[in-house]
């Protein structure tokens, strides 16, 4: 496999010569490799936050970057001399962490006792020895609805609990958006009770999780804090102009991040006056101290032609653009469909974006600023009935509008999620509930249906050949679909029990990235040899949905959106970027 | 400079007996000698001649009231009768004794209930804290030659910052003990009265009497501080003092209110501290404000740390340690620990070697929401065991809103869906934020009651949800809610927190009938399985037949919240009163049934205890209402029985 550091453009670092070097020991003398060492600043710089916690529409404020770095096989690892004051935090697989304030020659690390590295292993292996009584479409059901917002076995979610306090918090998680049918609440709860019982008393079953390895003293992870305990940091765009621009999906704000410097510039996305939190959607988090997301701001686009920005709005039957020249948004109001999410925007100009809760993908014109709507098919009467009511649906005011009954094949709900462009123009929709992949040619409007063989096809991309590469989420999946031949692909994950939510293509290099939401980590597979990389994520409970690759250096980029992200280690939504280390 | 240790008495030889440290242990029958039952505050005896096959046959045998009521008049509605009554050994009289709201001491005679002496300490009443008093203590003072008075005493710790050493026969106040019988402890004479009191016995151990203090910590930021402080039995010689927040500035409290635990072989006293002040609001005490919040294991003789635990951090809750940690041996896997369980108000049990403070059960880290007041850093995340799980439940949706009609569970889904809810530790703001469990708990300072060697604990746990809010300042209060004292009450509280921008305004969750929002059971009876780490069984506790404006002629059996805390004997009872419905109840331990019930003239927001005396097992219990759920008053003692 291609190695990263000769993959990706080397970036500049003060020569080494000014760099400390640590070495880290374990207790017995010997040097430890692939020791996440992570510096951090003290305190974070001066910023205005006066707008409920947030910088107000239009104010840049700087995010002070935190540094992770891992050590080589001589337990060593440089950092440059840091501008501002800060501490490290040393972590490694069975060793207890270590918090220190300043690089000297030399750390030592205790092992953990095996009753606390078994207790420190990620969700992900812990998920693997949940067996649901054998029932593993019960498994697949569990993980497709209740694992996508946040981890399922992290620490905190394995204390016991009664069958009534499990069955408590899935109806709670349900008002919320999960979908998980009624009919399986008691069993899961029954058997959450029952098998994170049977791990508490025998946690040797749990297997370890795979070892951090050599390729890691080659990159270096930087992280950008944005937002708050709060926000959720949904999906982003790395931008030709050298910026970042985040959403905050529930505080409707765009964070437009300067790599280079941390600064960064929020713009607050406007709203119609008379419109409620929640949009047309209603507000599901009544419950939440706080809450602005009118909009719903979740997946970014943008135009190859002048660089603008089109964000599809969730709450809303609009598209949003982004002037990238004024910094001022355009609403572009849809006469139909509900729920826009992922967006992408082809050779032609054109911006399609998927329409999750209607079934449907829609184009909108730049040139004529007319939305073209494509229907996807129903699976069945039923389907289509309740698709069709939608819009009488959505008349009643979003407090009386009766609540679906969901039930294990999502009826009502085949939800096109992923949409990607493949370079011949084609444009291919994933639908999660449904299980199957759409093909929509853009010149005759030709729909073409074709049944995905996995389990939870969530977010897909093409490769520069073509092929698309699509997650199986509840498989556990990553699937290869060429469509020149109608062959499927799967390839198992690097890390056993992950629910990959989302993925990228770095067509420059041939690389797929995908998102590892309970396992911590960012995978690499390279497509030529097959062959994966795994990188762990410097904070527990890091919750990724959405993978950018800067097309300048290869850099990776990704975000924390654990929700909610208090729950995530640190309590706060960071930028995280991969990059090599120059050799 | 460490005190000589003084010889032990027959008391302290008997506990170093293998399996005979508790002092259940000491006489041929089984006593009550501790408040707590024995040191470690297991609310357990061995007294087994009443049973599950004979509970039913219970009946009075005596009562004796206190006079309380008659020499005190109005001034009852400052107090709640918390006592527990000890029995002292037959060297030192074998006389039942008791302290009243107002510290008066009685003896009382353990089969007839007639009394034998009384000691009146006259304490200062002024000030508008609550009188109590839990109890006292009895130790045997080796010092004092045999035959000599107060070779065997009593010590108690007063309303108004005393600590007094009294002949345990006679109850007349021991001339070599501080200035002619008592001490004055910090904040005595000093503070506006009542600011500083106590409400819990003093823990007295191998010459060494430790006494914590009870603090109004909620009206302004920077209250007295919680100081324990530790005396030479015999002498009243100070000797250290342990400072919770160990100088924190800006703050004050962290005070022990709750009763200390002894671990006297092994020479550690056991502190369940409260919360810094003020309670709600922690801008100006920054960080996790050691050793608030904690159960603290000190050397009994020199004071030192030895280990803690902090169950809250930076508390914004008022979630003070209100019980008694408990000391026992935990057998698992044919393994031995000398073991500690500490309830919280939050709902958990954590469980610890008490030598060393490895938890028993994993802690693990619960991620908590961040507070939206500004300045004010929360903690990220709170302490959470692995197991056993929460006593109750501290999710409540508006869909889970409760009515006895449909109008008022309307009406409770609307107040659930206005509120800030994030469960367990959502911190409050200035919009009005659900408090599930709040201040009243959980279990309380009634703590629980360990089935011998089980591993079985059995606890009463109130659930009702309170909401608070934080109101910014000036503002002027409303006179009439000042006086109201307390959500459990269906009251809506507003106080002050001097020297912060806010007050802080708490009440019950209750519909426009004055009924709890949440689903009943409202006050439950909780069998924890601590080795297992399971709920072996819970049931309600408590009828509310007697809270609504007109009382029902029949019990209705959704469980009422509850003070005061329960035993367990070796005859597979556990007795309770603490309901709000003026009844004492007996429950089989293997599966919550309830085997017996009496109906008491008031509320007995005490802990009973248990005796065997001359061949006959009694059950005491303190019944003296209580004010501050406005229930009616009292002052009797009630002792049951079998027949002859």
């Amino acid at each position: 496999m291609r190695s990263i550091h000769r993959l990706l453009l080397p970036l500049l670092f003060a020569p080494l010569c000014s760099a400390a070097t640590l070495q880290v020991k374990d207790d017995q003398g010997r040097p430890l490799a692939q020791v996440m060492v992570t510096q951090s600043p003290l305190a974070q710089p001066e910023a205005d936050l006066s707008d409920d916690g947030y910088a107000p529409d239009g104010v840049t404020n700087t995010s002070a970057e935190v540094v992770t770095r891992f050590t080589n096989a001589a337990g060593e690892v440089s950092f440059d001399p840091p501008a501002r004051p800060v501490s490290y935090r040393a972590r490694a697989q069975g060793y207890v962490d270590v918090n220190f304030p300043a690089i000297e020659d030399e750390l030592v690390m205790q092992r953990m006792t095996p009753e606390q590295e078994i207790a420190s292993y990620p969700s992900n292996v812990w998920l693997s020895q949940l067996d649901f009584g054998g029932d593993q479409e019960l498994k697949k059901t569990f993980q497709l609805n209740c694992a996508f917002c946040h981890q399922q076995a992290s620490a905190f979610m394995r204390n016991e609990r009664t069958e009534e306090q499990w069955l408590s918090v899935i109806e709670r998680m349900n008002t919320y958006g999960a979908r998980l049918p009624t009919e399986d609440h008691k069993k899961v709860a029954s058997l959450l009770r029952e098998e994170y019982r049977r791990l508490r008393e025998h946690p040797e079953t749990v297997p370890a999780p795979r070892p951090w390895e050599g390729h890691l003293s080659e990159v270096e992870i930087t992280e950008w804090p944005i937002g708050d305990g709060f926000s959720q940091m949904h999906d982003f765009l790395v931008h030709p102009n050298g910026y970042v621009y985040i959403g905050d999906n529930l505080f409707d704000r765009i964070y437009q991040l300067d790599p280079a410097s941390g600064e960064y510039t929020v713009y607050k996305v406007p709203h119609d006056e008379d419109m409620g939190l929640g949009g047309i959607m209603g507000n599901r988090f009544k419950v939440f101290p706080k809450m602005y997301n009118y909009m719903g701001v979740h997946s970014f686009a943008y135009s190859k032609k002048d660089g603008n920005i089109f964000i599809t709005p969730s709450m809303q039957q609009a598209l949003l653009e982004f002037d990238i020249k004024t910094r001022k948004f355009i609403t572009h109001h849809m006469p139909e469909g509900y729920y826009p999410h992922t967006i992408r925007v082809d050779d032609k100009d054109r911006v399609w974006f998927t329409l999750a809760l209607s079934s449907q993908v829609a184009m909108f014109d730049r040139s004529k600023k007319t939305f073209t709507v494509y229907d996807l098919p129903a699976r069945g009467v039923k389907e289509w009935l309740i698709l069709k009511s939608l819009p009488i649906m959505f008349s009643i005011s979003p407090e009386s509008r009766p609540q679906p009954d969901p039930d294990r094949e999502g009826t009502g709900l085949p939800m096109p999620y992923g949409i990607d462009i493949t370079p011949d123009g084609m444009v291919w929709v994933a639908r999660l509930y449904a299980n199957d992949l759409a093909c929509i040619d853009p010149d005759s409007g030709e729909i073409t249906m074709i049944d995905f063989p996995y389990e939870g096809p969530r977010r897909l991309r093409a490769d520069a050949d073509g092929n698309l590469w699509i997650v199986a989420f509840q498989d556990s999946l990553l699937v290869k679909y060429a469509p020149s031949t109608g062959e499927f692909t799967s390839y198992k994950l690097p890390v056993i029990n992950e629910v990959p939510y989302a993925l990228n293509v770095d067509r420059e290099r041939g690389v797929v990235w995908v998102n590892g939401n309970q396992s911590d980590t960012i995978l690499s597979f390279d497509i030529a040899s097959e062959e994966w990389r795994v990188y762990p994520m410097p904070r527990q409970r890091f919750f990724t949905r959405d993978i950018e690759i800067s097309e300048e250096d290869g850099a990776v980029f990704t975000t924390n959106s654990h929700f909610p992200t208090w729950q995530s280690e640190g309590g706060v939504p960071t930028l995280l970027r991969i990059t090599p280390l120059e050799e | 400079m460490m005190p000589s240790r003084p010889r032990r008495g027959l008391i302290g030889l008997l506990a170093l007996l293998p399996g005979l440290h508790c002092g259940l242990a000491i006489t041929a029958e089984p006593g009550w000698l501790y408040y707590g039952g024995d040191q470690g505050g297991r609310h357990y005896s061995q007294a087994s001649q009443i049973d599950r096959s004979n509970v039913q046959d219970l009946e009075v045998a005596w009562v004796s009231r206190s006079g309380d009521m008659a020499s005190h008049g109005e001034e009852m509605e400052k107090t709640s009768t918390q006592s527990t009554p000890i029995l002292l050994p037959p060297a030192a009289g074998e006389s039942l004794v008791y302290c009243t709201p107002f510290n008066r001491v009685i003896a009382l005679d353990p089969a007839s209930g007639e009394q034998r002496w009384s000691f009146d300490p006259k304490i200062d009443r002024r000030g508008d804290r609550p009188f109590r008093c839990r109890g006292v203590s009895y130790a045997e003072e080796a010092r004092t030659p045999a035959g000599k008075d107060c070779r065997h005493r009593l010590y108690m710790s007063t309303h108004d910052r005393k600590l007094w050493a009294i002949d345990a026969s006679s109850g007349k106040p021991c001339a070599d003990f501080g200035d002619r019988g008592q001490v004055a402890l910090y904040g005595s004479g000093e503070l506006a009265p009542g600011e500083v009191s106590n409400s819990s016995a003093p823990v007295v151990a191998d010459g060494v009497v430790v006494t914590g203090s009870t603090v109004i910590d909620f009206v302004r930021s920077t209250t007295p501080r919680g100081t324990v402080m530790a005396f030479d039995s015999f002498s009243g010689r100070p000797l250290w003092q342990f400072d919770p927040l160990q100088g924190h500035a800006n703050s004050g409290s962290a005070n022990v209110w709750a009763p200390m635990s002894v671990d006297e072989k092994n020479g550690l006293v056991y502190l369940p501290t409260s919360a810094a002040s003020p309670d709600y609001y922690g801008v100006d005490r920054p960080g996790d404000d050691l050793y608030a919040n904690s159960v603290v294991a000190l050397d009994l003789h020199s004071g030192e740390l030895r280990w803690y635990f902090q169950h809250v951090r930076h508390d914004l809750w008022d979630y003070d340690t209100p019980a008694q940690p408990i000391l026992f041996e935990w057998r698992k896997n044919g393994e031995t620990v000398p073991a500690l369980a500490q309830l919280t108000k939050q709902g958990f049990v954590f469980v610890f070697n008490r030598l060393t403070g490895e938890p028993l059960w994993e802690i693990t880290e619960q991620p908590v929401p961040p507070s939206q007041i500004p300045g004010e850093h929360s903690s990220p995340t709170q302490p959470k065991p692995i197991a056993p799980p929460q006593l109750l439940n501290p999710f409540l949706m508006p869909a889970d809103a409760w009515g006895l009609t449909p109008f008022d569970r309307n009406d409770c889904a609307n107040q659930l869906a206005d509120l800030q809810n994030l469960g367990l530790f959502t911190p409050n703001s200035e919009k009005l934020t659900l408090m599930f469990p709040g201040s009243l708990g959980g279990p309380n300072w009634g703590g629980g009651a360990l089935l011998g060697d089980s591993g079985i604990l059995l606890v009463n746990v109130n659930n009702v949800a309170f909401t608070g809010r934080l109101i910014p300042t000036p503002q002027d209060l409303d006179p009439a809610s000042r006086k109201q004292d307390h959500p459990a009450a269906g009251h809506r509280m507003q106080v002050t927190m001097q020297g912060t921008p806010y007050n802080i305004e708490i009440g019950s969750l209750q519909s426009f009938l004055g009924i709890p929002c949440n689903p009943p059971p409202w006050g439950k009876l909780v069998a924890v399985d601590l080795v297992q780490g399971t709920i072996a069984w819970e049931t309600a506790l408590g009828s509310v037949h007697e809270m609504g404006p007109v009382s029902a002629p029949f019990h209705i059996e959704w469980g009422t919240p509850n003070l005061g805390g329960g035993i367990a004997t070796a005859g597979d009872l556990f007795f309770i009163g603490a309901t709000m419905d003026r009844q004492i109840r007996a429950f089989d331990v293997s599966n919550g049934q309830t085997l017996w019930q009496y109906t008491l003239p008031v509320d007995a927001t005490a802990t009973p205890m248990t005796y065997m005396y001359r061949g006959k097992q009694y059950v005491v219990i303190n019944a003296g209402g209580h004010h501050m759920f406005q229930r009616k008053m009292g002052d009797y003692l009630y002792a049951f029985a079998l027949p002859d």
